[in-house]
């Protein structure tokens, strides 16, 4: 008997995953796709398409993958839940395989094909909606097009910060039987805090005028009324990239697997 | 066959709770786990089960090592928590998601056995009594027919003709290659079941015998005096005189009364060691 990974035995663990508890993760995605929902209306009519498309894109995805990874090992809230999970006669390995797929690949797909479906419905009746008589209308038209997946920074960006924080989140879930999503939230805030108020004595030391110095990409400084952007060289950059990209959420994601292994109740 | 080699364990590293405890557990029994409240009877389950790790020594049963949790090693043993955790599914939900990760699992058995118990079938399975849910949860260990059962205190939350078709149910489901271990605080729910007594406080083994050896070395009974001379582990005043648990010299044959043994047990622990090392 295979005791690492065996086809048909991960694919009755993902049933069963997803019918144990159908309600409490088809509730998860219908509120997440709710929210992004609402959020890109609401920004739209109060702000414009940029912000629309860019902060309910970051907001949705990001946002809705912390939720989703937050309730897939939501076992151990009680001792017997947490119990009958680390029995149930599957490997560790299929137990993580079941997480990772459900709030990275499944959520991933649902996310991306709401939002596109949605981003359309609204870019097209806008388009429809222009009249092809006026004057502005190509300037109007050329306003706003369907939000782009690919070579697109917000995505990369928003993609980034969706592996390191659902990492997180599973890490979190495994140590914090408990209301984890407000533990973990309350540790990565403070631990952005840290980083930011460190960073900000480092950048303080070798720039006067310091606006923002968060670390990566937003240390900015202020020149009298403008602001600029401090940029890492090129080879710094690329190193920060390849581990914020790569080797942190490796490591999150790998941590979890291993957590979950180790998993006392 | 569970066997405990120099088991330490603690929830904190600068206090164990269990220091080198030693024990083997033979199949084809059922095991009475008993001890006060936080003695550590739960903690030796989860050992066992292998949700818990040792810090020192090693537990294996039937020659696998619990803490890896191998599929292999999780099919072949049933631990029941103390409280329940069905989710919202319907009991042929239930059994058709669960079911298929326990290669033994006998459907037939399933559904005599939740009709033994009198679980009734329709509705979700959170919507039922923690009564009902406990004796569910019974029953599918049971019909899994894993080769360990671990049971935390099951009767809890049991109706009296509950916990009366839950024992026929548990004799009737034994066999040489089986172990049932019941750990509780309830030990009048467990008289006429089990036949090894395991007696555990503050983390300390203190007595490990068969029901045959503790009838053949202690005598159970109630006199209005206590016999001069004889070596009394346990005595209670009653209505109808004494109740005495004294080392049985006579070959007398009593019935066996749990609690008696248990509070004789935990209240003179030395005097136990001493009857039961005797051959």
């Amino acid at each position: 008997m295979n005791d690492t990974f065996n086809l048909s035995r991960f694919g009755l663990l993902l049933k069963k995953t997803i019918l144990e508890r159908a309600m409490q993760i088809i509730g998860a995605f219908a509120a997440v796709l709710a929210f992004t929902f609402l959020l890109y209306t609401l920004i739209l009519y109060s702000l414009d398409w940029g912000p629309a498309q860019n902060l309910t894109f970051i907001w949705g995805f990001i946002g809705g993958g912390v939720v989703l990874s937050s309730v897939v090992f939501s076992y151990f809230t009680t001792n017997a839940g947490g119990a009958a999970y680390l029995t149930l006669p599957a490997s560790a390995l299929e137990k993580w395989l079941c997480g990772v797929l459900i709030s990275g690949l499944l959520f991933c797909i649902v996310f991306l094909s709401f939002f596109r479906l949605m981003d359309y419905t609204f870019v097209t009746a806008y388009h429809n909606g222009l009249d092809r008589s006026s004057p502005l209308y190509r300037s109007l038209y050329d306003h706003v097009y369907l939000y782009t997946f690919l070579d697109n920074n917000v995505v990369i960006k928003a993609t980034i910060l969706y592996t390191n924080f659902v990492g997180a989140m599973m890490v979190g879930s495994l140590y914090f039987n408990r209301v984890a999503l407000v533990k973990v939230a309350l540790v990565v805030c403070g631990l952005l805090a840290a980083i930011y108020f460190f960073n900000l004595a480092v950048v303080s030391l070798l720039f006067s005028n310091v606006d923002v110095a968060f670390p990566y990409f937003t240390v900015l400084i202020k020149v009298y009324s403008e602001v600029g952007n401090i940029e890492l060289p090129h080879y710094a950059y690329d190193i920060t990239n390849i581990f914020l990209q790569y080797v942190l959420p490796g490591i999150l994601w790998i941590t979890a697997y291993l957590r979950l292994r180790e998993k006392e109740n | 066959m569970i066997q405990f080699q120099n088991l330490s364990f603690g929830y904190s590293p600068k206090k164990l709770l269990y220091q080198n405890l030693t024990l083997e557990i033979q199949s084809g029994s059922i095991y009475g786990l008993l001890g006060k409240n936080g003695a550590g009877k739960s903690t030796l389950l989860k050992n066992m089960a292998g949700t818990l790790f040792p810090v020192g020594g090693s537990v294996i049963v039937n020659g696998m090592v619990p803490q890896t949790r191998k599929p292999s090693f999780l099919q072949t043993i049933y631990y029941i928590a103390e409280d329940v955790y069905v989710p919202a599914l319907t009991i042929k939900q239930y059994k058709n998601l669960f079911a298929p990760f326990y290669p033994l699992f006998d459907s037939n058995n399933f559904y005599r056995y939740l009709t033994q118990l009198e679980v009734s079938v329709d509705g979700k399975l959170n919507k039922l009594s923690f009564g009902q849910q406990k004796k569910f949860v019974i029953a599918f260990a049971l019909a899994c027919n894993t080769r360990v059962l671990l049971m935390d205190e099951p009767t809890n939350g049991l109706d009296i003709p509950s916990k009366s078709q839950f024992r026929k149910l548990i004799a009737s489901v034994m066999n040489e290659d089986r172990i049932i271990f019941i750990s509780t605080h309830q030990i009048r729910d467990l008289e006429n079941m089990i036949d090894n007594v395991i007696i555990v406080d503050d983390g300390k083994l203190l007595l490990h015998a068969s029901v045959a050896d503790i009838a053949d070395k202690l005598c159970f009974k109630t006199v209005s005096e206590i016999p001069p001379g004889a070596r009394v582990l346990y005595s209670e005043k009653m209505l109808r005189g004494t109740a005495i648990v004294m080392e049985n010299t006579d070959c007398d044959d009593s019935g066996l009364n749990l609690e008696q043994l248990f509070n004789g047990v935990t209240e003179n622990p030395a005097m136990a060691k001493q009857i039961f090392s005797t051959n």
